[in-house]
């Protein structure tokens, strides 16, 4: 709430001052608590993953299986030690260490995946948008293509005939979403071109690749930057759904969509067992989407939308 | 235009879903029992999976019958046999029996059925359970010859467990397929057994019904459960979701963990029985897979001596389930433990890796298809003496293909063997130089071959012992432990669990 | 217009063209169709008997050009598994599906929509604030946790719903729900959305002007307007839905066309799979096109487009 009761204040303070557009923009930044609390939890996550290796209590892979299915401290079990303050798994490895470890793997499949499908859908949506014509028919006609075929099911079939591994997943997921990019970069693409620095720039007899680099890219940004976030948060989720029907990362590699789908069996006797990376792969995908949220706001100053 | 591509059908189609749930259970005389299989084809030729094995002895009589507790052969729909040759076989059939249309058993359905599965060109799936035999010919109206393909001991296993019979003419009628053929599967089953089939509906459910007319003095008793019904239901969790609120009668390949979370209820009979099946990894001993490191047998004992079975077993598996030492299942005919054994010794693990020239261990690639938490416990022991093992975990059919290619370099797989009681249903199977086989042992194959031909019981245990003594001790494969199944029903249910995987729900009654 | 149509027309029968092309050769990844199809217990003699039995022994072309001229005419040729006619069983599933599909769009707009018109028309407020925190736990929620948790309380501890099955209406209603909820914040944003526009613009001024009562301009002028650009997305959902059914069809054994795809995608049932990816991504099509048709019906300006 402190952060809210600030920016009234900052607010008010603006309309004394007429401070300058960027000192507005930090001001509408730091305001949004949306984004401060998306910004602060994403950035606890990856620190998480960062330091896995150094914070974590256990070696993640490291099996005791006599020490099986510990439960976290806060259970009144005798079995709850502070040794392993999470509890153990399936096969007596250190939850909370895997949770660190985890965090590495989800990060990575999320960010890589966008950054693949961001790279297609990108390429495809301004290249659409800045020629037009045909090039915008046959890009089009690539997006709506792609847009028919059920992802979930078609991401499952491949996965199931070639053998699933992280670097699959990440290939796969990369390969199917990134229809969002290509849709929105067209249109904002589309309305960048139009805008006089971009003729003025045609003018000057700038090359086209260097015009789509140094002229629409870093005006469509803000744009990218909301797809961006939502289909990393969307990678996430798929990722967990082919976990749980047993074609995500393969162990014993500890993604957080993995350790849910390997508690899945036990979650109507063990729930913190699935509760724990539930609720830690609802907070890296609730965190993801508050900050794409943010930056609309914050960039569009008119009202969320 | 077909009609399906119409939504507005469809959804007129929709509207007729919404009709009364159907009870279930003791309270309306129905067992009803899931796997996580669908069942469309109700045929025990047309359809391998297990489900069908158990529904084979539901409907189907065969021949002969095992009996678990003497592990002897007692007469079923035969009532005596002989081996005239060793390629030979005379049956004396039973009188009186009839099929579930009304038509009484004689030797003419014997050798239809017979002489139907074994032509190739009818399709049947598992054609290795009947080709064994090459026709079957009427001596009487209730006497049989059947004439083998080549000499086979392990007939009887086969005719009491894989051979069900068929009412003379039954294929006849199948229809033809979109590409002309006949499609035999979708032949309305008929059979002798204690249940008659009542329904099928793809995906849901098959339901089958007492047999009121099944002969007395049959082995496999008189059916007293109403009806039996199957249920196609994928997840787990919701399986256990059902048995708990009485949906379900019977469930098995509970995991242990839930398995015992289950019983601690006190709502649910919770039992553990052993299997056919065992569990095996398999090493690629002659370097096809471009990872060489188990062409070396110092890296293969150190890999044997590193995996902790006995505590994988008790942890993981179940009580029922036993560390094993050679290439089969102890309950095999010709299975013996009296060969080489590796025990759990990570000291020494890591000095053979020394000796071979992997001071700090090595990296590789696993392969498994099932019970991924097994393969799991098998890679964090080999991370204990140093061997990182990446997982690659696939469906049974893409990793037999890549076994078969000889590419990988571990694969840790398991094999049920038909749930025949012989060594030559898994030994014979994986070590006579076939694809499957990782070493292709010129003295291993002699030795398979002349047990699997020879007669003499005595003579055949000595060739397998032989045989699985080389395979242990050159340790081409690691022999790991057997399968015990969880097997969860209602304590209404009076239900006996068995050792081969074939629940006899023909036997079970409420409480 | 006439024109406008016919060029949707055929484009959109050239992507479903292109989608059976990608789904024919998407199969391929799998390897010998013949082994997959023989089973766990197969010898070779075995699978060399099915490849010739289902013509597997034929260059993958004139496979596909015998495929494609059978499915134009509604034959998909029949299931390896299941023994019988393709398109029979698909036709089969397909209203258990759409049933459900149906059920979770019905629950996902009546929530969605009144909570839009709501945070809309009072932006900020408490009502807004909720509406928001649906839509961000929506998105970040795996829908089988969702769905398992239902079925824990539900189903389990308070009995009040079946668990398992399709045989009543309230079978449907925790799939329904499960479905349904994850469209939900989709929907709502762009009810939100749409509403705050429309409110803000000069016909809706001028009707409060006129002194029409509120009631009157919220619904016959406002939700009007603002539900169009919904309505093609609740269309374009429907098609979503029906090929992400997968995960909660599965849950719920529920008997329909997503559990029949994981199902074949299991069995590698190649003409299923085939089949259903192509009849899912038709389904889509049409769905868009009629979309496309409505929006250009109600505003001439697309028409020209």
């Amino acid at each position: 709430m402190a952060v809210v009761d600030t920016s009234a204040v900052d607010a008010r303070a603006a309309q004394i001052t007429e401070p300058s557009p960027g000192a507005l923009l930090r001001r509408r930044i730091f305001g949004h608590a949306g984004l401060m609390i998306g910004v602060t939890v994403l950035a606890v996550i990856f620190l998480m993953a960062l330091l896995a290796p150094w914070i974590s209590p256990h070696d993640p892979f490291d099996q005791i299986l006599d020490r099986k299915l510990i439960p976290p401290i806060w259970t009144d079990s005798p079995k709850a030690t502070w040794v392993h303050p999470l509890g153990t798994d399936q096969l007596g490895r250190d939850y909370l260490s895997r949770l660190f470890w985890g965090a590495r793997i989800s990060l990575l499949i999320g960010f890589a995946a966008m950054l693949i499908s961001g790279v297609i859908g990108t390429t495809i949506g301004v290249l659409a948008g800045y020629f037009g014509g045909k090039v915008d028919m046959v890009a089009n006609f690539i997006i709506t293509t792609r847009l028919s075929m059920p992802v979930v099911l078609v991401a499952l079939a491949v996965v199931s005939m070639i053998g699933s591994s992280l670097t699959v997943v990440i290939w796969v997921l990369g390969l199917l979403i990134w229809d969002r990019f290509a849709v929105v970069m067209r249109s904002a693409t589309m309305q960048v071109r139009n805008l006089d620095f971009v003729a003025a720039a045609q003018a000057l007899g700038c090359s086209t690749p260097r015009i789509i680099l140094t002229e629409i890219l870093p005006n469509v940004a803000n744009h990218l930057i909301v797809v961006a976030t939502i289909e990393m948060a969307h990678a996430i989720l798929l990722e967990a759904a082919l976990s749980f029907l047993g074609l995500g990362v393969q162990p014993p590699e500890p993604s957080w969509g993995l350790m849910i789908s390997e508690a899945k069996g036990l979650m109507f006797f063990d729930a913190w067992l699935i509760a724990i990376p539930g609720t830690a792969l609802f907070l890296l995908v609730l965190s993801i989407n508050l900050m794409g949220d943010g930056v609309r706001d914050v960039t569009a100053p008119d009202g969320r939308s | 235009m077909k009609h399906w591509l119409t939504p507005a059908v469809a959804l007129a189609a929709a509207a007729g879903l919404w009709s009364a749930p159907a009870l279930a259970g003791k309270a309306d005389d129905t067992l009803n029992w899931a796997t996580d299989r669908e069942v469309a084809v109700v045929d025990p030729y047309y359809n391998n999976t297990r489900e069908l094995v158990v529904m084979g002895h539901l409907g189907w009589d065969a021949l002969l019958f095992r009996n678990l507790d003497t592990g002897q052969y007692e007469p079923l729909l035969a009532t005596s046999w002989e081996w005239i040759d060793n390629v030979t076989m005379e049956l004396e059939l039973r009188e009186g029996v009839t099929f579930h249309d009304g038509s009484s058993f004689g030797s003419e359905d014997v050798v239809y059925t017979i002489n139907h599965v074994v032509n190739e060109d009818n399709g049947v799936l598992t054609i290795k359970n009947v080709n064994w035999m090459k026709s079957a010919e009427a001596l009487g109206p209730h006497k049989v010859r059947i004439h083998l393909a080549k000499p086979f001991p392990a007939a009887e296993p086969y005719l009491s467990n894989a051979v069900f019979i068929v009412p003379e003419g039954h294929y006849d009628s199948a229809p033809a397929g979109a590409d002309g053929k006949k499609d035999f599967g979708a032949v309305s089953p008929v059979g002798t057994g204690p249940y008659k089939f009542v329904e099928v509906k793809a995906g849901e459910y098959v339901l089958w019904e007492k047999n009121g007319a099944y002969f007395d003095d049959s082995p496999k008793g008189t059916p007293q459960i109403g009806n039996v019904r199957f249920r196609t239901i994928k997840e787990m969790n919701t399986q256990l979701a059902e048995i708990l609120t009485g949906g379900l009668d019977w469930i098995w390949d509970v995991p242990k963990d839930q398995a015992e979370r289950l019983e601690a209820t006190g709502q649910v009979t919770v039992e553990n029985a052993k299997t056919m099946r065992v569990s095996y990894m398999a090493f690629d001993v002659d370097g096809d897979s471009g990872q060489d490191f188990f062409t070396k047998k110092k890296v293969r004992q150190a890999v044997a001596h590193a995996i902790d079975r006995e505590s994988l077993t008790r942890n993981l598996v179940g009580p029922a389930s036993v560390v094993i030492h050679s290439a089969c299942h102890p309950d095999q005919f010709g299975c013996t433990q009296d060969v080489p054994k590796w025990d759990y010794d990570p000291a020494k693990a890591k000095a053979l890796l020394a000796e071979a020239g992997y001071p700090d261990g090595f990296e590789f690639d696993i392969y498994a298809y099932r019970q991924r938490e097994f393969t799991e416990a098998v890679i964090g022991d080999l991370a204990k003496v140093g061997i990182k093992a990446n997982l690659t975990f696939l469906q049974y059919r893409a990793l037999r293909d890549l076994v078969w290619e000889g590419k990988t370099p571990i694969n840790h797989m398991t094999w049920g063997s038909n749930s025949i009681p012989d060594v030559s249903a898994i030994t014979s199977h994986f070590f006579s130089g076939g694809r499957d086989d990782p070493a292709k042992d010129s003295e291993v194959i002699a030795l398979l071959a002349e047990g699997d031909t020879t007669t003499d019981p005595v003579a055949r245990e000595e060739a397998y012992k032989k045989a699985l003594a080389k395979v242990s001790g050159e340790l081409y494969w690691l022999p790991m432990f057997t399968y015990a199944k969880y097997y969860v029903f209602s304590k209404d249910l009076n239900f006996q669990t068995t050792s081969d995987e074939i629940p006899r729900f023909f036997a079970a009654s409420w409480n | 217009m006439v024109s406008y149509v016919l060029k949707r027309l055929g484009i959109a029968v050239l992507v479903a063209v292109t989608v059976s092309l990608i789904t024919f050769s998407m199969i391929y990844l799998s390897g010998d169709p013949a082994v997959a199809l023989a089973g766990e217990t197969a010898t070779e003699e075995d699978i060399e008997q099915i490849r010739r039995y289902y013509g597997y022994d034929r260059p993958i072309l004139v496979q596909y050009a015998d495929w494609l001229f059978r499915a134009v005419q509604g034959d998909f040729g029949q299931s390896h598994y299941l023994k019988k006619p393709v398109g029979d069983v698909i036709f089969e599933r397909l209203p258990t599906t759409m049933m459900l599909g149906l059920c979770a769009l019905i629950f996902a707009l009546t929530l969605s929509i009144p909570l839009g018109v709501l945070a809309a028309i009072r932006p900020n407020s408490l009502i807004d604030r909720v509406a928001l925190t649906i839509a961000v736990v929506g998105q970040a929620m795996p829908s089988f946790w969702f769905a398992l948790t239902m079925m824990l309380w539900f189903g389990i501890y308070w009995r009040l719903l079946p668990i398992t099955g399709s045989a009543s209406w309230a079978n449907f209603v925790m799939p329904s729900i499960a479905l349904g909820y994850y469209i939900t914040p989709g929907v709502m944003r762009l009810t939100r959305a749409g509403m705050m526009e429309v409110l803000s613009a000069d016909y809706i001024r001028t009707a409060r002007a006129k002194g029409l009562r509120p009631i009157t301009v919220l619904f016959k002028h406002a939700l009007r307007n603002a539900i169009i650009p919904v309505v093609s997305l609740a269309a374009v959902q429907f098609g979503f839905m029906l090929g992400g059914s997968i995960v909660i069809e599965t849950i719920f054994a529920i008997n329909g066309l997503g559990f029949l795809a994981w199902e074949s995608i299991q069995r590698a049932d190649l003409p299923m799979m085939q089949a259903i990816v192509l009849v899912l991504s038709i389904f889509y099509i049409v769905l868009t096109f009629l979309a496309d048709m409505l929006n250009a019906w109600l505003d001439p300006r697309i028409r020209v487009a």
